[in-house]
């Protein structure tokens, strides 16, 4: 290289230094953290469009500032494994402005000093947020206060194949009288597996109730359904009552006595549950949620906007009670924005979370991806209207939604309650001697935060 | 002058040792010494989810043991940690004896006593599970047990006549055990192999003399020249075992039925999905691991008298 040619280079390096901090003035960096997932691209998507909406409103204001958002996308596994990088991050500093994340780990977050309090924020532009479905509040509440913003919401349910349900000699009339069964109480979780036995017995099922493989929030519904209620509001720690826990276990021990649960149910992996349901069609009953529409849609050859058909091949129902006449259960998991406590740009962040939460994006996010939506207002969007009649279909499914408890240590009892599940179905624990040890187990890693009820 | 040149000489060797052993001791520091001083701080502070030491407490061990009065020492082991040492003991025994110890001696023997090409081509094919990447070998090991008429195994026992099985619920510590044997296997193979080479050719000559039939040669020649790589390859493997959840992981997830103390220790602290995020928890399991490896390295290393079996080999003047 020629002298000429360093001093050249030497000389445009300069330029550009000093020239450096006049732009950074003129642009504010929002980081976003969002983990890369297929189920919704637009929850960081329209965060990055609301840049572009603010940037129109600075400029028509005559401000020479521009917001740019930096998206941190990660590959965690599940929003659990994401929640805690995302806490890992924040403790040395590299915490994001605004994360994706799910409710469930609020109280986390508020703990770490990580999750801003949004009251003064909502108050600010509360028009922004007046048509929020009011009980999402209590997803992103902590102790009272709101620390997020709920980015989507969703219906969990019992799919039934309604093809398998006629080989195996139900009516019509039975098949199209289950929801209300399922509400009034009448068609409880034993009926369920009596049912889901009676398939696999007959040969016209290879597995009769599916549920997720893994720890997660389906199972709170379960218990909900043995009146299990993991949450003292007025303590705000975590609760479980040692007679419906025993109850619980007892009840997974009849499925799997009748077949109707595999016993090793968790040792699958997700593909071999979704494609035991849809794909090669083996499984009367499958338990997850409203997000699968579309592809049970494809998988079972309709086109997108065939409800009819839909309907005449499966039916949905909420979690039946596990006693006759008792209420059914169900429940929603929200997927929030959170604000960084720490963040320079807090006020910047929080404004681009308001504006991504509007009506149209958020329907954009919530009919390709078959959540529900978030205002009332969405649900009278032609859009929604058009697209979006899985998710009305379910609403009425809400009735009997309850969300996971906003408690710093919910990952844990979820976990090791999910032992017991796994305990009784592989049959190394009968449920008096699962339900013990699952007790134990949450005194003894959940200290003061668990209260055990009778 | 004599003793400017005698510090001049000390120097040198100071500087000598730090030039050529420094490297060494610096990443034994960084990697092995330092991770051990910072796992013990870990287990005794109240570390979760973010990674902030909060203050100082055993209460980590409260989690793995619980005051009994009936118990002989005043404590007993709760059930998780009970049933993960058992389940530890039972990896580590059987994989142990049947694979990486017994396995690998009766490879090494039959390999080296047929013809030279026919035996380096079975030894290149022991090595294969070990050369190919886990995720793959643990992919083919499910498409194998597959619990379905499908899986190759199955398709087996069916053709046979008999019924399919489900290992991954019905035998799952043999799964394991068979999973993780068959890589080992070759570690030790190699070893012995070798072992078996550097013996003396004139001895098999001898003993073909003196009328020794294989079993004889074996007894008498090929054993007690492996007594020091068999010691060796049992310490080591020992250690190997306690420590490794990699298969086990990619073969059976969390699972409470195959939930050794390494997977345990993984699972509260580190593995996606499954209440991970005890830091202090899984440094308090690992730090019970560490203690266990030290005691079974030097029980095995007085029970198999390793020191006696580190001198010169003795075969020579017997």
């Amino acid at each position: 290289m020629s002298m000429k040619a360093i001093i050249g280079s030497a000389l445009v390096a300069a330029t550009a230094l000093t020239a450096a901090p006049a732009a950074i003035a003129e642009e504010v960096t929002v980081k976003l953290w969002s983990r890369a997932d297929r189920a919704g691209p637009l929850r960081a998507g329209n965060i990055v469009a609301a840049a572009d909406t603010l940037n129109e409103m600075l400029k028509a204001a005559g401000y020479d500032k521009t917001v740019k958002v930096e998206l941190i996308e990660t590959n965690a596994k599940g929003f659990d494994a994401d929640a805690l990088d995302l806490l890992k991050a924040h403790s040395v500093g590299q915490g994001p402005d605004i994360a994706v994340a799910a409710h469930e780990w609020i109280g986390s977050f508020v703990e770490a000093g990580f999750a801003a309090n949004l009251e003064g924020h909502i108050a600010s532009v509360s028009d922004m947020y007046a048509d929020i479905i009011p009980s999402l509040w209590t997803s992103v509440s902590y102790k009272g206060e709101r620390y997020g913003v709920p980015q989507d919401s969703e219906i969990r349910m019992f799919f039934y194949n309604n093809d398998k349900l006629r080989e195996l000699g139900k009516s019509e009339e039975f098949i199209a009288g289950l929801p209300a069964a399922v509400n009034s109480g009448e068609f409880t979780l034993y009926d369920v597996c009596d049912l889901a036995g009676e398939a696999v017995e007959k040969g016209v099922a290879e597995q009769g109730l599916l549920h997720r493989p893994n720890v997660g929030p389906d199972f709170q519904m379960l218990m909900a359904s043995f009146g299990i209620e993991m949450y003292n509001q007025d303590e705000a720690k975590l609760q479980v009552s040692a007679s419906k826990l025993e109850e619980y276990f007892g009840w997974l021990n009849y499925c799997v006595g009748k077949k109707a649960i595999p016993a090793d149910m968790t040792s699958w992996d997700w593909s071999s549950v979704h494609n035991a349901f849809r794909g090669d069609k083996t499984a009367l009953i499958k338990f997850h949620g409203i997000w699968h529409g579309n592809n049970q849609l494809k998988a079972w050859g309709l086109e997108l906007s065939d409800k009819e058909g839909y309907f005449d091949k499966i039916t949905w129902t909420n979690a039946p009670s596990a006693s006759k006449g008792g209420e059914p259960s169900n429940m929603s998991h929200p997927i929030v924005y959170v604000v960084n406590e720490q963040s320079e740009v807090k006020d910047v962040a929080a404004m681009l979370v308001a504006l991504a939460s509007q009506h149209v994006p958020n329907t954009r996010h919530a009919v390709t991806t078959n959540h529900t939506p978030i205002a009332y207002g969405q649900t009278a969007m032609p859009e929604f209207v058009e697209k979006g009649w899985l998710q009305i279909a379910g609403t009425p499914l809400l009735q009997y939604a309850q969300f996971m408890p906003n408690h710093s240590k919910i990952g844990q009892y979820n976990a090791i309650t999910f032992q017991g599940v796994q305990a009784v179905e592989t049959g190394e624990m009968g449920p008096e001697e699962a339900a013990e040890f699952v007790l134990d187990e949450l005194q003894a890693e959940l200290g003061d935060d668990v209260i055990i009820l009778d | 002058m004599h003793s400017s040149l005698q510090s001049a000489s000390k120097r040198r060797q100071v500087s000598n040792a730090a030039l050529f052993m420094g490297p060494a001791i610096l990443l034994l520091l960084l990697f092995f010494i330092a991770p051990i001083i910072l796992n013990i701080f870990v287990a005794f502070s109240d570390m979760h989810q973010t990674i902030e030491f909060r203050e100082f407490t055993t209460k980590q061990f409260g989690k793995l043991f619980k005051a009994d009065d009936d118990a002989l020492l005043g404590f007993s082991l709760r059930y998780a940690f009970n049933k993960a040492l058992v389940l530890s003991a039972i990896y580590v025994f059987f994989t142990l004896l049947f694979f990486n110890v017994g396995f690998g001696l009766i490879l090494a023997i039959t390999t080296t006593s047929i013809p030279e090409r026919l035996g380096t081509f079975y030894r290149a094919v022991w090595l294969l599970p070990r050369m190919s990447p886990s995720v793959v070998y643990a992919l083919l090991w499910h498409w194998t047990i597959t619990p379905t008429e499908a899986g190759l195994f199955n398709q087996i026992l069916i053709y046979a006549g008999l019924e399919p099985i489900n290992l991954k619920l019905n035998h799952p510590m043999l799964l394991i055990i068979l999973a993780n044997g068959f890589i080992g296997a070759s570690m030790g193979m190699i070893i012995f192999t070798s072992a078996i080479r550097s013996i003396p050719k004139h001895l098999f000559y001898a003993a073909n003399v003196d009328g020794a039939g294989p079993l004889s040669i074996i007894r008498f020649v090929i054993l007690p020249a492996l007594r020091w790589p068999l010691s060796y390859i049992t310490v080591y493997q020992t250690l190997a075992l306690l420590v490794s959840f990699e298969y086990i992981w990619l073969l059976m997830g969390p699972s409470r039925s195959t939930m050794t103390l390494a997977m345990l220790a993984f699972t509260k602290s580190l593995a996606p999905d499954i209440g991970g995020g005890q830091y202090a928890y899984g440094a308090a399991i690992s730090l019970i691991l560490i203690i266990i490896g030290i005691i079974a390295a030097l029980g095995l290393w007085r029970l198999t008298n390793m020191k006696k079996l580190l001198q010169a080999p003795k075969i020579e003047v017997q």
